[in-house]
């Protein structure tokens, strides 16, 4: 059971989430053919740092980086290094930071310069299942049902969404209770109710959905080393249904309604 | 960053032991006594992995087995040598 958060809380994690994010606009604009990812890595760090914020996946676990980037097949977790994005790369980039104790949590893949049609679909298509995920996000509807609905999206169009790596509640620390699958039948897990805080975030492959883990213990591929992208956003369930962290609070004038 | 679930394992860290060895003995129900070429060891007791053509393995055949992390007094055929 996730702790719910009140209304104090949820500014503070709206905060971090907002750093997150505006970082990752910066982050978008500067992943031009020819820069390194461990230059991105910089980028990121600093910018958080000046907003305030403390990196949050920094030493999570001993990962070594401010940001993970996952070049074409990677997955997620990929370790920022001398590697050099090129022309027609998707590079998923993930990001987290700490604002007075509280996570914020989220990630988008981007094309280095222009992508092929089939990546630009994958990308499309991976971000209106993650919307397709936060529309479940209302009281009384089931964790169950953010995966069903992300999973029904993303093979519709014939992608396979990926099992062993799930999304998250967040709060006071990275990774809290309870798990959100991107897959599963609807109508099951844990019943949503207002307060709770998810990271929601759909992995799809444009082939099989099996994970390699590289020697270096993070770096995640597809195992038929098929493109994959991935987006992530931090949403808090509220009365009136999800609000999306690091964008304004879409429910203007019911404040006052627990949230 | 998402939340790694179940237990994805890197390629090549797998647990096992792998050594050369010389069949000694067929038993019953297509097991092997099998001498370990490393000597100190003495024989394992090892089952055949996947090709059935292991199956009629006699006594004198060389062969590459397999040794389980946790019991190091049986293992598997892998293959021929």
């Amino acid at each position: 059971m996730s702790v719910q958060k009140s209304w104090s809380e949820l500014q503070t994690m709206a905060l971090a989430c907002r750093i997150v994010v505006e970082t990752l606009d910066l982050l978008e604009a500067a992943a031009q053919p020819g820069v390194t990812t461990k230059q991105l890595d910089r980028v990121a760090r600093e910018a958080i740092v000046k907003a305030g914020a403390r990196p949050a996946f920094l030493g999570y676990r001993d990962y070594p980086a401010t940001l993970c980037i996952s070049v074409n097949e990677e997955i997620v977790h990929g370790i920022p290094g001398p590697k050099k994005l090129r022309e027609g790369d998707i590079v998923g980039l993930d990001l987290g930071c700490i604002v007075d104790g509280f996570y914020g949590d989220a990630a988008r893949t981007v094309a280095v310069g222009r992508a092929s049609a089939e990546a630009e679909r994958l990308m499309q298509v991976t971000r209106e299942a993650l919307f397709a995920g936060i529309e479940m996000c209302h009281p009384g509807k089931r964790v169950g049902d953010i995966g069903h609905a992300v999973q029904t999206h993303a093979e519709s169009f014939g992608y396979s969404v990926v099992k062993d790596f799930v999304g998250h509640g967040i709060g006071t620390s990275l990774h809290e209770e309870p798990q959100v699958p991107n897959y599963g039948p609807a109508g099951r897990r844990e019943r949503l109710v207002p307060g709770m805080c998810l990271a929601i975030e759909p992995m799809v492959n444009v082939g099989r959905p099996e994970v390699e883990v590289l020697a270096d213990g993070w770096t995640a591929v597809t195992r038929d080393g098929s493109l994959s992208a991935h987006f992530e956003l931090s949403i808090a369930v509220t009365e009136f249904g999800p609000w999306i962290l690091s964008d304004p609070y879409p429910y203007a004038g019911e404040e006052a309604a627990n949230a | 960053m998402p939340e790694a679930v179940g237990r994805p394992q890197a390629e090549g860290t797998s647990e096992a032991l792998v050594v050369d060895g010389t069949v000694r003995e067929a038993l019953p129900n297509a097991l092997f006594r099998v001498e370990l070429a490393s000597g100190s060891k003495g024989a394992v007791i090892a089952h055949v992995a996947g090709d059935s053509s292991l199956l009629r393995l006699r006594p004198g055949d060389q062969v590459v087995v397999e040794l389980a992390a946790y019991d190091t007094g049986r293992g598997r055929v892998v293959r021929r040598r």
